[in-house]
């Protein structure tokens, strides 16, 4: 319970700040919404004359840009990619630091076992992680509920944050299981962050071109992705399954690396 | 009743050497004492011995327990200071004694206070704001408070003034006293004759030397260096119980053992211009034991 509070302390101010941005990327981007709903259907049309590669790499696809959850769903990608940045960062950091700011010398001379250690951090991440989910929930419906002309907004919504909390776990786990591993923990959150950025990018690739469709399986933002979440299939079992696979395997490969090294003291 | 025992204990990072068949044993309220120069193997000694790594072969135990299998248990009743003292940023010195404390199911608020007070720490202070040696201070209050019955020490005095060492040294007497073993590494020959009762030596990863201090102690080298007025013959200081002689023109300078009384003799025949008598560092015994074959 103390290595609990003691991280849940160690990273509110980082959450703080991370709450305050994603509120501010929202709130601004549906600000811009307000401009751009007032031009009306117009703006669906000089969407459609534009080519597609552009609007893969701007994730429009195919949303309705003249519904306030539309517009939502184009920024979805954005306010993932930071919430899994923050996951992945935070997963890395909270394994690794204490080898990286020395503090393992003190940490894990308590009477406490490694097992427990990673157990409060782990915990410690999660909690973290939902209530910038929740952070994201709450100030997503409000800012979309504003603009919307009486749409109902929350089941979109509520879906997409699922999408994004399983995200978020995906990419925890990938940080913790890597500074886990890691034989330099130093090198943890780049390389965690390194992974995080080229699954984005091959989900943006994925959209550029069909030929490589295959290989959606291999990046976690094509498993929840915001067109499929709100308009089509919803939750697909597949990637459902896949995810919570992904998530436990991680999760043990934290616990047995961990338990099992040389600490870097 | 041993209350550390190390049994061929061995450990290789990948395929470097850390340290190669350890083996020895520490007694109830001993004070004993691991020297042996920079990348000999002290601190992977005792890293293993507190489960921060673990040993490629061998063994070790603690109170009569498996220091990895019973790693958590056995850190209930250990203290440990480590070389360099490292703390989490944004804390206070009470925060972070505090946060010690609530790993121990005793209440440590008492031993915190006098602890404090002996060592001379302000505990409102931020750790961050604190100099290496202050830094230190909490490292050895942040050790005690919980009243260990093993104190483990990696190389304690480094950053400490000479006042401070001495309070410190006095504290660890007192424990000793009051009942607890005492390992530390050191590579200060002056601060293992002080405190210690048996020593152990490492060089390279190895055991070389296994000894009593007072065993040590008759073995008391002196360093002496002498600046003659004119050039010696090489081998007027040659006599019984001088070692290492090097002469470079007029200043001689070679280890002595033995009655002290003959070789200051032989110094006050010659004319001299200065004279140095010291104590040799541990590098200098280290050739001896490596010369007696040892």
């Amino acid at each position: 319970m103390n290595v609990f509070m003691r991280e849940m302390k160690a990273n509110r101010k980082a959450l703080i700040i991370w709450s305050l941005g994603m509120i501010l990327l929202i709130a601004s981007s549906m600000g811009k919404y307000a401009g751009l709903s007032a031009s009306g259907q117009s703006i669906n049309e000089l969407l459609a004359q534009m080519p597609q590669s552009l609007k893969a790499i701007m994730g429009m696809g195919t949303f309705d840009l003249t519904m306030a959850t539309g517009y939502y769903g184009v920024l979805f990608i954005y306010v993932a990619m930071m919430a899994t940045i923050h996951a992945t960062m935070l997963g890395a950091n909270i394994i690794s630091k204490e080898e990286r700011d020395k503090t393992a010398e003190f940490l894990f001379l308590k009477p406490i076992s490694r097992n427990k250690i990673i157990t409060s951090k782990l915990l410690a991440s999660v909690v973290n992680i939902l209530i910038f989910n929740l952070v994201t929930f709450v100030s997503s419906i409000l800012m979309v509920q504003k603009y919307s002309k009486g749409e109902a907004v929350i089941g979109d919504i509520t879906r997409l944050m699922v999408g994004m909390l399983f995200l978020q776990l995906i990419f925890l786990f990938i940080g913790t299981a890597i500074a886990a591993t890691s034989k330099h923990p130093k090198n943890a959150p780049p390389l965690a962050t390194g992974i995080l950025l080229f699954t984005f990018m091959l989900s943006i690739a994925i959209d550029l071109n069909n030929r490589i469709e295959n290989l959606k399986y291999l990046t976690p933002f094509k498993y929840f992705d915001a067109k499929n979440l709100m308009y089509a299939r919803g939750f697909e079992p597949i990637y459902v399954i896949l995810s919570v696979i992904i998530i436990v395997v991680l999760f043990r490969v934290t616990y047995v690396f961990y338990e099992n090294r040389d600490l870097n003291v | 009743m041993n209350v550390i025992e190390i049994n061929n204990l061995t450990k290789y990072y990948g395929k470097e050497r850390g340290i190669i068949d350890v083996s020895f044993n520490v007694e109830e309220k001993e004070i004993f004492a691991f020297i042996g120069p920079n990348g000999a193997g002290k601190s992977t000694t005792l890293r293993t011995l507190l489960a921060l790594i673990y040993p490629t072969s061998g063994s070790a135990k603690i109170f009569g327990k498996d220091c990895i299998k019973h790693g958590p248990e056995i850190k209930k009743e250990i203290g440990y200071l480590p070389s360099e003292v490292f703390y989490y940023d944004k804390m206070k010195v009470i925060d972070l004694l505090n946060y010690s404390a609530s790993f121990y199911q005793k209440d440590c608020g008492k031993r915190i206070k006098e602890l404090t007070e002996i060592m001379d720490l302000d505990l409102h202070k931020n750790i961050d704001d604190l100099s290496f040696g202050n830094k230190k201070k909490v490292g050895i209050v942040q050790g005690l408070l919980h009243d260990p019955k093993l104190i483990i020490l990696d190389e304690p005095t480094s950053g400490l003034d000479p006042l401070m060492q001495q309070k410190f040294f006095e504290l660890l007497q007192e424990e000793n006293k009051k009942g607890a073993t005492i390992l530390f590494s050191s590579h200060i020959l002056g601060e293992v004759q002080r405190l210690c009762d048996r020593v152990a030596i490492i060089k390279e990863g190895k055991i070389i030397q296994l000894e009593k201090i007072s065993a040590l102690q008759e073995n008391n080298y002196k360093k002496i260096k002498v600046e003659t007025t004119a050039n010696m013959d090489e081998d007027y200081f040659n006599i019984e119980g001088v070692s290492n002689l090097e002469v470079k023109q007029n200043i001689i300078s070679f280890l002595f053992r033995g009655n002290i009384n003959s070789i200051m003799k032989k110094i006050s025949e010659i004319e001299i211009i200065n004279v140095w008598i010291e104590e040799p560092d541990l590098e200098e015994i280290f050739l001896h034991y490596y010369e007696k074959g040892a």
